[in-house]
């Protein structure tokens, strides 16, 4: 029995020799698997969180049409989202394409995690590699040029995602006949507004923060700020780095609100105002002019019309604002929005670069689907979408995006906003417009493809928040716009400079 | 003389104990209002109409009222399956681990069980100290149950508080039924299935019910264990249609059946409404079943507390 025990010991210990040596031999053979091609093999795909079933959307069919690879999806939870990853990644699992956050993404790089995609981009994935610019494989690659993953870009760089909109009925009224383009002429509306109406309405309710911006957002307006020549919180003049406080216009901008805050110009609930309550005064008509985005275009139009018989006409936008002496300048959002990976564990990595490939040539099939079917040419050339098949058989093909080619992504994303004839309203009239009558207006936003630093995420944050702060400080009268000095005294304290020696070194390396 | 003191001091209970039951009433009715106020709440708005919410109309009552919310939820989203989902869960695993739990409890009840303190001892350390997450993930892992029912079943197989409820329990049944048991012929499992079961029907049914809320309100496990859409459970479900609910409405503009519910003339259904409306239907169930096991979930409340 004893002997029994000792031998099967043994052969317990070799069988996991063997084992691991035959796991690292088929781990080493991932590396530039042979092209299986479509139909042969299942890939599997991971991405972030939705709410509906992502295998049984009709896009699952619509890329396999395309393709002819047949891919199994899967999704990460909403919650603990990188754990999870971490988890999936660590206990071996074999996703062939995971598609990440550019953090988690970075996680899994500096981890080991996903596979060089040189040689097989180069062998399978010229498309891929054409459609996106240099500096966005740069971002994406390590200093010896070792790529990484795929990026998928935010495909509107040059969209003015903050804005207001103003009831035109009540502009109208009150003896307004045209939306403000400059400051000057915003701050005029507003005391007229004020002094016709009085307290019988809120005349600018805000502000908005964009859930694209999330911990970024400031807590002004930024096409009210775009006139003092400040579209970010860290900002490049001259070639130097310098902080939204350190801005020479920053006094002026901080006085202007504090201004209009005293004068009842702005919601009484400015430093409370949340998005939801935003979107219900002005829904509710309770408010003028709301800080918006799309969103709350998308949901608080249509409420105001059905309720209150108006029509697209009594709907004004307020775009980027001009200041006295011409300046206007809005932050550029090119970004990357999400970047696809192939995990070392992948036994399919040809085949899923080459699905990649695929899916950017079948790029306007997949996105916005067939002429005559799916949409239409407008007159000015751009693409129109014809509901509802439009939303029904191409509504969710944002989410099965791993990699577009960026410009002509650019020009076929539009599309997909005119399914809401609300956010549309709001997107032509502020975005297409800006962009067609003062492209100039737009700042490259130089940190856009920056690598996180240490100090940038132990510090910002703080930063953000002890800025707006102080912001609202001198609009509610507590503090004065003197207090500025010792306010960047404090921003020292809280490692303004360290985050900036990372950004100015960043910017030299550029 | 003695009798007017007694009586006198009676009018003075009574009194106090009126003004004492008064407050009493008043306070657990407020209480009861704040517990019942935000349910009330989101059922309005479940069936309420959209412009009617966004522009924060809704308190206590609906307006506008319409099921075209409820019926989405019903048919356009993963609702059904992730009924489906949870209610297997819950009656497999409540099944499962009342099989573990008695199984467990009724040799430990037993003094003369060898190694009966080593494995109290071992429950009790379990009960104390855990692994962590990354290694049960990799337990399930290995065990190759990852994505499957099994991994949001088999790590609540045995919850040791509930064991020892139940064990204690078994102690306190007189040993003289077992014995009589004994001397008839019967074996240790024949006894257990035989006689002391029926006499624990009230520690069965309410151990079950803690059971069975464990698995129907579990998140972490369901969400750390499984990736395909349709292993989501309720809980899951819910948290995915909260965090997405502004994009799925964002995809319903234009879309045929936004077009049928009026969507696209975007006054009937909201992000907020679907949240709502899935958050209502899916209590749905407890509140069907909770009139019949309100007293067990009361007893379950007080169990394991120290008795005088």
């Amino acid at each position: 029995m004893k002997r029994l025990f000792v031998v099967l010991l043994i052969l317990s210990c070799v069988c996991s020799v063997f084992a691991s040596g035959s796991k690292e031999a088929s781990s080493a053979s991932n590396f530039g698997t042979a092209l299986k091609g479509p139909g042969n093999v299942t890939l599997k795909r991971l991405g972030y969180n939705v709410a509906f079933d992502v295998n049984k959307d009709i896009i699952v069919q619509v890329t396999k049409q395309a393709t002819g690879y047949d891919v199994e999806y899967y999704a990460l939870p909403a919650q603990n989202a990188d754990e999870k990853l971490l988890m999936e990644v660590a206990s071996g699992k074999d996703y062939d394409v995971v598609n990440l956050t550019v953090d988690q993404w970075r996680t899994l790089v500096s981890n080991g995690a996903l596979q060089p995609l040189n040689d097989l981009l180069d062998s399978y994935g010229q498309d891929i590699l054409k459609g996106n610019s240099a500096e966005t494989w740069k971002a994406l690659s390590d200093e010896k040029g070792t790529i990484y993953g795929v990026p998928y870009m935010y495909p509107y760089g040059t969209e003015v995602s903050s804005f207001m909109v103003a009831r035109m009925d009540l502009l109208r009224k009150a003896g307004i006949q045209e939306i403000p383009t400059t400051l000057d002429a915003f701050y005029d509306m507003l005391v007229t507004l004020k002094k016709f109406y009085g307290d019988q309405y809120i005349i600018l309710a805000g502000p908005y923060r964009n859930a694209a911006e999330g911990s970024q957002a400031l807590t002004f307006p930024r096409i009210i700020s775009s006139a003092f020549g400040i579209y970010n919180d860290w900002m490049v003049e001259d070639g130097k780095v310098i902080y939204l406080s350190e801005h020479k216009n920053f006094p002026a901008l901080v006085s202007f609100l504090a201004k209009c805050a005293t004068e009842g110009l702005f919601d009484s609930d400015w430093a409370a105002n949340t998005t939801s309550s935003i979107t219900e005064k002005f829904a509710s008509g309770k408010a003028i002019i709301a800080c918006a985005d799309r969103n709350l275009a998308q949901s608080s139009i249509p409420v105001l019309k059905s309720n209150l018989g108006l029509t697209d006409d009594d709907f004004g936008f307020i775009s980027a604002l001009e200041g006295s002496d011409g300046t206007c300048t809005y932050l550029e959002s090119t970004a990357i929005n999400h970047v696809s990976a192939i995990l070392k564990n992948s036994k399919n990595a040809s085949d899923a670069v080459n699905w990649m490939n695929l899916k950017v040539q079948n790029q306007l099939f997949i996105n916005i689907g067939v002429e005559g079917i799916h949409f239409t040419y407008d007159t000015d050339g751009s693409i129109k979408p014809i509901n509802p098949i439009f939303a029904d058989e191409r509504g969710n093909s944002y989410y099965y995006n791993d990699v577009t080619n960026e410009a002509e992504f650019k020009f076929e994303w539009p599309s997909r906003i005119r399914k809401s004839a609300a956010q549309w309203l709001a997107f032509d009239n502020v975005t297409m417009k800006t962009n067609k009558e003062r492209p100039e207006i737009f700042v490259k936003n130089e940190f856009a493809f920056m690598p996180a630093s240490e100090n940038m995420a132990k510090y910002n944050t703080t930063l953000l928040n002890s800025i707006n702060d102080f912001v609202l400080q001198v609009m509610s009268g507590s503090r004065s716009v003197d207090d500025i000095k010792t306010y960047t005294n404090d921003w020292k304290n809280n490692g303004g400079e360290a985050v900036r020696s990372d950004l100015a070194a960043y910017l030299a390396s550029k | 003389m003695r009798l007017n003191d007694r009586t006198n001091k009676m009018k003075l209970n009574t009194s106090s104990e009126r003004i004492f039951s008064f407050v009493s009433y008043v306070l657990m009715t407020i209480l009861g209002m704040i517990c019942l106020l935000p349910c009330l709440h989101v059922v309005s708005k479940s069936i309420s109409g959209g412009s009617a919410i966004l522009s924060g109309q809704i308190t206590f009552w609906p307006k506008g009222i319409q099921f075209r919310t409820c019926s989405y939820i019903l048919t356009q989203t993963g609702f059904i399956t992730s009924l489906k989902n949870t209610l297997f869960v819950t009656i497999v695993g409540t099944c499962i681990s009342m099989f573990t739990t008695i199984t467990t409890a009724y040799p430990l009840s037993k003094p003369k069980f060898v190694g009966r303190k080593l494995f109290i001892m071992l429950y009790v350390f379990s009960m104390v100290f855990f692994g962590g997450i990354v290694p049960a993930y990799m337990v399930v892992n290995t065990l190759g149950i990852l994505d499957t029912y099994w991994a949001m079943i088999l790590p609540f197989a045995i919850v040791q508080f509930n064991m020892f409820v139940v064990k204690s329990y078994f102690e306190s049944l007189p040993e003289s039924i077992e014995e009589a048991a004994y001397i008839d012929g019967a074996s240790d499992g024949q006894t257990l299935v035989s006689i002391v079961l029926p006499m624990s029907t009230p520690i069965a049914a309410t151990v079950s019910l803690l059971y069975a809320i464990n698995y129907w309100n579990n998140y972490f496990h369901a969400m750390m264990y499984t990736s395909s859409p349709n292993m989501r459970t309720l809980q899951v479900y819910l948290y995915d249609l909260i965090n997405n609910g502004q994009a799925i409405m964002e995809n319903l503009y234009g879309s045929a059946f936004g077009s049928s519910v009026g969507v696209v003339s975007d006054t009937n259904m909201t992000a907020d409404g679907m949240v709502a409306a899935a958050v209502t239907l899916s209590i749905i169930p407890i509140v069907m079943v909770y009139p019949f096991v309100q007293r067990f979930m009361i007893k379950g409340i007080t169990i394991g507390s120290v008795k005088g």
